[in-house]
């Protein structure tokens, strides 16, 4: 009978051990996967320039058109719907919250050192860019580890040379 | 006869409790290279230098999948953009501003079978894991 109970508890240890390291895993693929959605979604977003300016040979980026470039490419990679909830294949549960969204236009002078204690960013820009955070609940599939929040940080910026 | 059932039982679990961990493992290891895979072509693809992702493409990522232990012919790759146009030929590449949707996807196969041990229902063998992911073409035509 003791042997039984001790097989039971080592199952049940071996269980919850795995399932830690299975939600673990997951969660640190996740975090590739937001971040690689915002690399994107920044990249996309610096790519609006401004045709009005561009005519006049200034080289800047047009904040609307990236703000809603930005989050078109950030829903089509992590497959949210039109109000950003998570359709059937997303990582996510939860919809992401853009937490800032920032553009460095033309109007700076460059090299621009970009700082932002509040998140812990400090990225110098040598053309006009693009500066976006987003946080994202990793949704776990056991409840053995305590809930994960990523928060995503990505720079993307205009230059001559693409 | 009551030691023989306990001694099945047991077995059983112990198959189960020493090969879930790893199949469960290569489960997110595979999509995880798929994914890695999927950066990489679309990193490629949507530079300045090409602005498509074309059969030779796609046959080398076959190949790097090959390599890690994925049968290549049941991978399926699946190329797109967002506005209709066809991002899979080398003489018209999609110009700058249109997305590149790539995504590529690989069955499950037999790999959750041993769920069965401990009256799990597997994951079906035709369903298949799939990694995405659209990128923006740089792609501006030289004239």
């Amino acid at each position: 009978m003791d042997k039984l109970l001790l097989f039971v508890l080592l199952a049940v240890l071996h269980v919850r051990l795995m399932a830690l390291q299975l939600d673990e895993e997951r969660a640190m693929h996740a975090l590739f996967e937001l971040k690689h959605a915002v690399n994107r979604a920044v990249h996309a977003a610096a790519q609006q320039t401004d045709p009005a300016l561009l005519a006049r040979g200034i080289r800047a980026i047009d904040e609307e058109k990236a703000e809603a470039r930005f989050i078109d490419y950030l829903r089509a990679n992590l497959r949210l719907d039109g109000t950003g909830r998570p359709m059937p294949g997303s990582p996510l549960r939860e919809p992401a919250e853009l937490v800032l969204f920032d553009v460095v236009n033309a109007d700076r002078t460059f090299p621009y050192r970009y700082r932002n204690e509040q998140h812990g960013l400090d990225v110098t820009l040598h053309g006009p860019g693009v500066v976006a955070v987003i946080r994202a609940e990793y949704p776990r599939t056991y409840r053995f580890i305590v809930p994960i929040r990523w928060t995503v940080k990505g720079v993307a910026e205009l230059l001559p040379d693409g | 006869m009551k030691q023989i059932l306990v001694f099945v039982l047991f077995s059983t679990i112990i198959c189960w409790v020493m090969f879930a961990p790893v199949y469960r493992h290569v489960a997110i290891v595979r999509q995880a290279l798929l994914q890695k895979e999927v950066d990489y072509l679309l990193e490629v693809g949507a530079s300045g230098r090409y602005g498509y992702i074309d059969g030779e493409m796609i046959e080398a990522s076959r190949g790097r999948l090959e390599s890690r232990g994925f049968n290549p012919a049941l991978l399926e790759y699946k190329v797109s953009t967002d506005n209709g146009l066809d991002a899979s030929n080398p003489a018209s590449p999609v110009p700058r501003g249109t997305g590149i949707r790539l995504v590529i996807s690989y069955p499950y196969g037999n790999l959750f079978v041993p769920d069965r041990l401990i009256g799990l229902d597997p994951v079906p063998g035709g369903a298949r894991m799939s990694a995405a992911g659209m990128k923006m073409s740089e792609y501006v035509p030289v004239r």
